[in-house]
């Protein structure tokens, strides 16, 4: 918003209420605020310019600021660029490419050395990141999704609603989650698809999410802005989404990096396990191949292990590191802080150290 | 920044000073520079006063009493010195004492009352035990300590085996209150610091634990200092006042010449903006302005900012003591100490009789019917048992039982009562936020649940309805989205309910308005998030928002109760407007009395009395103030602080038999207030009192066999003998 | 409205879910297309056996008669699940009940451990975080945290496994108890038995990073409590202070975390124990797996769902006896 623009006067409404008295320093009297009609305008560059600020440049420089968040961001942005532009630049490798168990380090053919059929493991490790990413994105959001949907609207609408959802949830709760998989991988007809396998690894995730939303959003339901927010005759959908859920998204934001890695970890350990089935040969089924080898007894196999290990270690130390620092983002007074308009005027208020606060006067 | 300093030494008629403090200084290293939440206090405390501290939120009040305790938090840093000095035995240099020492020191010596008794106990431990571990840490014994206990708990009007057996969570903010105190009294100190001790509880229980502060420092020989921003309520019990502004203080003497002969303009100000009940409603000015950061305290006299006697002087030069009167123990910071009273004088409208200014009000217009009408409302609340409860009935807490009430076009209704009484959830209930569990709720003739199930007859909508009843919460922090920007908010309305507007037109709209409530320059606070604006931006914030609704009847809750005592007129002031601009009726929920009789005297309204779910007395506030008929609005009365300037004291014996409200959930048989009622007889305690005429005045009902002189009460044994 | 007390709602729900869990297995294993009986029938009828012979033995295996209508059926499999009656192994002959109970001491023996350290190791660093919020160490033990729960418990497993085992030689490779030594409680057999459980229970460890980070953030916010800043000036000691007031108060919330890693724990049993070959339940539930054993894989299922359920229901009553203010949440309909 530039400053010069001209500010409306609400006083040029003609003054016909002579009665008040106006208490109020510099504000002026008007008819009715409704009749109030001016010529305030706002061009589309304006808008665009706040919507930047607000949504990219914001959370951009409270990024910048947080050191696991920097970290965080470019660990998973490394993963992100493997998937994507690595599988171009490293070739798939085969069968007998080289030697069977060649040490890392030792040729730039196969930097991180073979496994005991030849394969170079740096090209099928990073051959196994997009498969990865997709079960992640997809469970991730599943989880996210059916748990914020399910708990934001249990806690609010409560009765029977409330009822039915919670006793699903508690169901789902309940089950134990890799024995759940199993049993479903056995008994329906699964194919490899990365993003369905990535909903059946979070098949009972989603439930405990559920519940916390759930009772955070009775406290939340409870609070004046929402009451307001319901006197106003707002939708209960638009109370759910629009003033409850922005409450709870650094929460949601930490759960959805949990089950990330929660993906990553089941999926890895369940083809580890080989009961998952698979297209392409990913972290997990290296580690069944190099434990199936007896790469844990035989000498010079080790990298066989480390490779997989060290790309599943290294992703959830990313989303780790990224879900402590994102709630940030959603914190109204960091936000306020970061964006540029309101950076120059200190509106920020620093926290009073003496605190006789008067608010809990009285709650009737 | 202000370096002079603050001395009072020189008072001669008390040469007995149990505490000394020469020029405490809390410092804090802030972000923006370094920040001064104390600024060279010096004082003595005499021995066995009571020495009442006000002073408005941020002012430094519950530094001073971290101070005394050496107790400052991180990182705050306090220089100066504090010497204690026991009846018997050498002075002792508190901040000089090493760990040990001073562990002993706290508690054993001087002790400490905070506000938040809400969170002062571990919430996993039994009462007693917080008795037993303080005792064993100080090597005294238990057996004799926890008899010292029950007589102190005892002595609060409590029942020393069920408060000791409690955890705190089962406790009432009043008792949790009072059992802190008896905590603080366990080891028998002689200094007994009380920060806002009563901040958190209704005035009837203010008040209680006001007269009890009086008992026991008579029996414990104690010497008190007590912090509060409520000056009215300090009035009836401090020896002595210091008034502080700004981190230090401006004025100090005597609570009768601080009443009758303030000096300095802050006070006075100060005294002209608390609501009471004896004042004329002319006479409460607010203090326009705010008050000072502690990183960016003016130059020269602190106040000079916001003081109308200030010139170059008070720029310049800080002002020292001045001592005022002959007596010498009065003294203000202020260079035109003389000159204050004359400019802000206090008594010059005492002439005018306040009930004039009624007439001229404008008043409801009752022509059209009722606009909201409430008949019989029950709301009733059923609390979850136990798993042992399986079998016996369920607890229901009757919140509302049985209100029925008319509220008309431009119509204004202050509800008044003790926290649990029921007013908020009869409020929310009026403007169809709460569906009652009996008894119908209707607007312009229309049951409005009816027509939420049904569509009623056609003839009006529920959007109409919910449109027409708005709310303004008491909390203006909670009540705003704080994740949404003041323009955002402010939106919604308008999004709502004026479809045919653009962005343009409403951010024109919002624009005027939060100019004409004084938040200029709009523009810059319309993208402000809800914790950059000050507590009473909020609330304006918050009001507009109802207001752009265009509704008819408002529900505000507590209003103003959240916000600093000099803001108050202003913003009660700001709503009376607003209602005149906007044809709106208000039903306001507040638990104060002064600040209920401002409101509906200044605007014609009734005040109606709330007790245990009921309405017990409601009419004009010359009634209800002057001429209250129910005992209960007696009490309420008596429990409202006045600024008596013709010498302190408190207003006679406590009207009240019990000082706890009766549980909820198993409300008194008859009359439910027979149990603390001074005037309770035998038929009080089987016969329920309808409402009936109190008096001869207009819209004056009270539910009490004494307003029925031929009631076979009067015939009744009384059972007020215990 | 009824209202009913909290323990009695917690009980029916409990009661609800396991009801839920048979149905679903019972879903499985009858109604879904390509499922558990058809399958079964149709690989007996391939072996040559006369329809009413391969029905008899489906029904056998999987106590779900295949020729009942689906109600009567249905009811029947919850009443013989409910009697324990779980079917047969195919692959082992014995009746299921008999192979889990056998197993499933192993496997709670095992976890119950892992999550008694675990919780112990977490609480204590996350206390040691907390009190020195900021310092030098706070920081090491944070970033060690964040390690810890990036690892996942089967990859510290097979680490262990090549190092404490096969190259150091500090503990066996595998199995549940020591050959040779006669079962029972003498101390060579204890002490066996403890050996060869202690690499599962190391590589279960992983778990008390996440949990150290709850208790570090609930104890920085215990520190700051107004109680807390009374009890200082009461003049309590230090060990009062730490253990009555900070503890306690911070631990409390740590005990949904526990709940939650209780059901991850036995699901994670199945890789643990493959990796240690230590025949527990999760071994056995693997096995069932690659024979395609039906009836041994969805009895093993409803057994762990139900163990899980049991101990959240334990856990919910207890806490009620740890924090005074637990107890039920109202939820008035909107």
């Amino acid at each position: 918003m530039t400053s010069d623009r001209d500010r409306t006067d609400p006083g040029r409404a003609e003054k016909s209420h002579e009665s008040a008295v106006s208490t109020i320093p510099d504000g002026g009297t008007v008819n009715t605020p409704f009749d109030v009609v001016s010529e305030y305008e706002e061009t589309r560059r304006d808008r665009l310019k706040k919507l930047y600020d607000t949504y990219v440049y914001a959370p951009i420089s409270i990024i910048k600021r947080d050191w696991r968040a920097r970290i965080g961001f470019a660990i998973v942005l490394l993963y992100v660029f493997t998937a994507t532009v690595g599988v171009y630049l490293i070739e798939p490798t085969h069968v007998t490419e080289g030697p069977g168990l060649a040490k890392p380090f030792e040729t730039w053919e196969y930097p991180l050395g073979t496994d005991d059929m030849g394969r170079d493991l740096l090209s099928s490790t990073v051959h196994s990141t997009s498969e990865i990413l997709k079960m992640i994105l997809s469970g991730g959001l599943f989880t996210v999704t059916l748990g914020t949907t399910v708990g934001a609207l249990a806690g609010y609408k409560g009765g029977v609603v409330d009822t039915v959802l919670s006793s699903i949830t508690d169901v789902f709760i309940n089950l134990p989650g890799l024995p759940t998989v199993m049993v479903l991988a056995l008994m329906l007809p699964i194919t490899g698809n990365p993003y369905l396998i990535g909903v059946l690894l979070t098949i009972t995730a989603w439930g405990g999410l559920a519940r916390a939303i759930r009772s955070q959003v009775l406290t939340l339901r409870q609070e004046p802005f929402v009451e307001a927010a319901r006197s106003m005759g707002v939708p209960s959908y638009e109370i759910v989404f629009k003033d409850i859920v922005p409450h709870l998204m650094p929460f949601v934001v930490i759960n959805l990096t949990n089950a990330a890695r929660r993906v990553i970890f089941s999926a890895a350990g369940l083809y580890f396990l080989g009961v998952l089935p698979f297209r392409n040969h990913n972290w997990g089924v290296t580690l069944n191949l190099a434990y199936s080898g007896g790469a844990h007894y035989k000498t010079g196999a080790l990298h066989w292990f480390l490779m997989p290990m060290i790309a599943i270690t290294g992703i959830s130390i990313g989303l780790i590191l990224l879900g402590q620092s994102l709630d940030r983002v959603f914190n109204p007074r960091v936000r306020a802080r970061h964006e540029k308009k309101l950076a120059e005027s200190q509106l920020d208020e620093v926290e009073p150290e003496d605190d006789d606060s008067e608010t809990m006067i009285g709650a009737a | 920044m202000t370096t002079s300093q603050s001395t009072y030494l020189d008072d001669p008629t008390a040469n007995d000073p149990v505490m000394e403090i020469r020029n405490a200084t809390v410092r804090f290293g802030m972000e923006r520079g370094e920040s001064r939440v104390l600024d060279d206090v010096s004082i003595d405390l005499e021995r066995n006063e009571i020495f009442g501290v006000v002073g408005e939120s941020g002012s430094g009040k519950s530094m001073l009493a971290s101070a005394l305790l050496d107790a400052v938090v991180e990182p705050g840093v306090l220089d100066g010195s504090i010497t204690y000095r026991p009846q018997s035995g050498e002075p002792v240099d508190v901040l000089e004492l090493n760990k040990n020492e001073l562990r002993q020191f706290r508690w054993e010596e001087v002790a400490m009352v905070f506000q938040g008794a809400m969170s002062s106990f571990n919430p996993v431990r039994k009462i007693d035990t917080h008795f037993i571990e303080t005792l064993t840490s100080h090597d005294y014994d238990v057996d004799e300590g926890m008899e010292r206990a029950r007589q102190l708990i005892s002595d609060l009007y409590m029942d020393p085996e069920r408060v000791l057996d409690s955890y705190p969570h089962e406790l009432s903010g009043g008792m949790k209150q009072r059992t802190l105190i008896a905590l603080s009294l366990i080891l028998e100190p002689d200094v007994l610091v009380m920060d806002e001790p009563t901040a958190a509880l209704d005035l009837l229980m203010q008040r209680s634990i006001v007269s009890l502060i009086e008992e026991i420092k008579e029996e414990y020989d104690l010497t008190i200092l007590f912090i509060t921003h409520d000056l009215p309520l300090v009035a009836d019990l401090a020896d002595r006042i210091a008034v502080m502004y700004a981190f230090e203080f401006i004025e100090l003497g005597p609570t009768a010449e601080i009443l009758q002969h303030a000096s300095h303009p802050y006070t006075r100000l100060l005294l002209k903006s608390t609501p009471n009940l004896a004042s004329p409603i002319e006479a409460m000015r607010p203090i326009e302005g705010s008050a000072p950061d502690p990183v960016n305290v003016p130059s020269g006299c602190s106040f000079h900012l916001r003081c109308p006697l200030a010139d170059e002087q008070c720029v310049d030069v800080d002002p020292r003591a001045y001592p005022v009167g002959d007596g010498g123990d009065h003294v203000a910071n202020c260079h035109y100490w003389e000159d204050a009273p004359e400019t802000i004088p206090m008594t010059e409208e005492w002439d005018v009789e306040g009930i004039d200014a009624i007439d001229s009000a404008p008043g409801p217009s009752r022509a059209d019917g009722p606009l909201v009408s409430l008949e019989d409302v029950e709301v009733h609340f059923e609390k979850e048992g136990g798993f042992l409860d399986f079998f016996s009935d369920p607890d229901t807490v009757q919140a509302v039982d049985g209100i029925s009430l008319d509220i008309y076009e431009n119509d204004v209704v202050v509800l008044v009562g003790e926290s649990g009484c029921g007013k908020t959830t009869f409020g929310k209930t009026a403007v169809g936020l709460q569906e009652p569990t009996a008894g119908s709720v209707k607007y312009k003739g229309q049951d409005i649940w009816d027509l939420k199930r049904t569509g009623g007859d056609g003839s009006m909508s529920f959007d109409a309805v919910r449109r027409a009843l708005q709310i303004v919460h008491q909390d203006p922090g909670s009540a705003l989205n704080a994740h949404r920007r003041v323009g955002t908010s402010l939106e919604v309305p308008l999004k709502r309910w004026n479809p045919e507007l653009d962005g343009n037109d409403r951010k024109s709209r919002i624009v005027s308005l939060l100019e004409h409530v004084g938040m200029a320059p709009a523009e810059d606070y319309i993208d402000r998030y809800p914790h950059q604006l000050s507590g009473g931006e909020q609330q304006r914030v918050a009001l507009i928002r109802a207001m752009l609704m265009n509704p008819d009847l408002i529900l505000a809750d507590e209003p103003v109760s959240a916000l600093d005592v000099s803001l108050r007129v202003e913003m009660m002031d700001l709503m009376i407007e607003l209602q005149e601009q906007f044809d709106t009726s208000y039903l306001f929920v507040s638990h104060d009395l002064s600040n209920a009789r401002y409101i509906a005297e200044k605007t014609g309204g009734r005040i109606g009395v709330v007790y245990l779910g009921e309405l017990v007395e409601i009419g004009r506030p010359e009634e209800i103030i002057h001429d209250p008929q129910h005992p209960y609005t007696q009490a309420l009365r008596w429990a409202t602080p006045e600024l008596d300037f013709e010498g302190g004291g408190m207003g006679g014996e406590s009207p009240v038999r019990n000082i706890d409200v009766p549980d909820p959930t198993n409300p008194p048989s008859g009359c439910r207030y027979h149990t603390r009622c001074p005037e309770a007889r035998e038929v009080c305690t089987t016969e329920h009192p309808e409402p009936r005429e109190a008096s001869a005045a207009d819209f004056h009902e009270a539910a009490c066999f004494r307003t029925d002189e031929r009631h076979e009460y009067w015939q009744s044994p009384s059972i007020t003998d215990d | 409205m009824v209202t009913i007390g909290w323990r009695t709602r917690r009980l029916a729900q409990a009661a609800f879910t396991v009801w839920a869990v048979i149905t679903i297995s019972f879903v499985l294993i009858r109604l879904m297309p390509g499922n558990a009986m058809g399958a079964m029938m149709v690989s007996f009828e391939q072996q040559g056996m006369s329809p009413a012979r391969a029905r008899e033995l489906v029904e056998l295996r999987l106590s779900v008669d295949p020729n009942k209508p689906i109600p009567v059926a249905y009811v029947e499999y919850i009443a013989s699940t409910l009697r324990g009656d779980l079917g047969t192994s195919m692959a082992q002959g014995e009746p299921v009940a008999e192979l889990l109970a056998a197993a499933l001491p192993w496997t709670l023996f095992v976890l119950s451990w892992s999550i008694f350290i675990s919780f112990f190791i977490g609480i204590s660093v996350g206390a040691l975080m907390a009190y020195w919020e900021g310092g030098k160490l706070d920081v090491g033990l944070t970033s060690w945290a964040i390690l810890m729960g990036s690892i996942p418990f089967y990859v510290l497993a097979i680490l262990l496994l090549i190092f404490a085992s096969y190259r150091w030689g500090l503990f066996p490779s595998g199995g549940r108890q020591p050959t040779g030594v006669p079962q029972g409680f003498n101390v060579t057999y204890v002490r066996g038995i403890l050996y060869h459980a202690a690499l599962p229970v190391f590589s279960m460890l992983v778990a008390s990073g996440v949990a150290s980070l709850g208790m570090r953030g609930n104890s920085i916010r215990v520190l700051g409590a107004d109680y807390l800043r009374v009890a200082r000036l009461r003049g309590l000691s230090d060990y009062t202070i730490s253990t009555q007031y900070v503890a306690r108060n911070a631990v409390l919330p740590m005990y949904t975390t526990l709940l939650i890693s209780i059901g991850e724990m036995f699901g994670g049993s199945i890789v643990l124990e493959y990796v240690f070959n230590y025949r527990g339940l999760g071994l056995l539930l693997f096995e069932a797996y690659n024979q395609r054993d039906y009836a041994l894989m969805m009895g093993g299922f409803v057994l762990i769902t139900v163990a899980v359920v049991t101990t959240l229901f334990i856990a919910d009553m207890t806490y009620s006896w740890v924090d005074p203010r637990a107890g039920g949440q109202d939820s008035e309909s909107y």
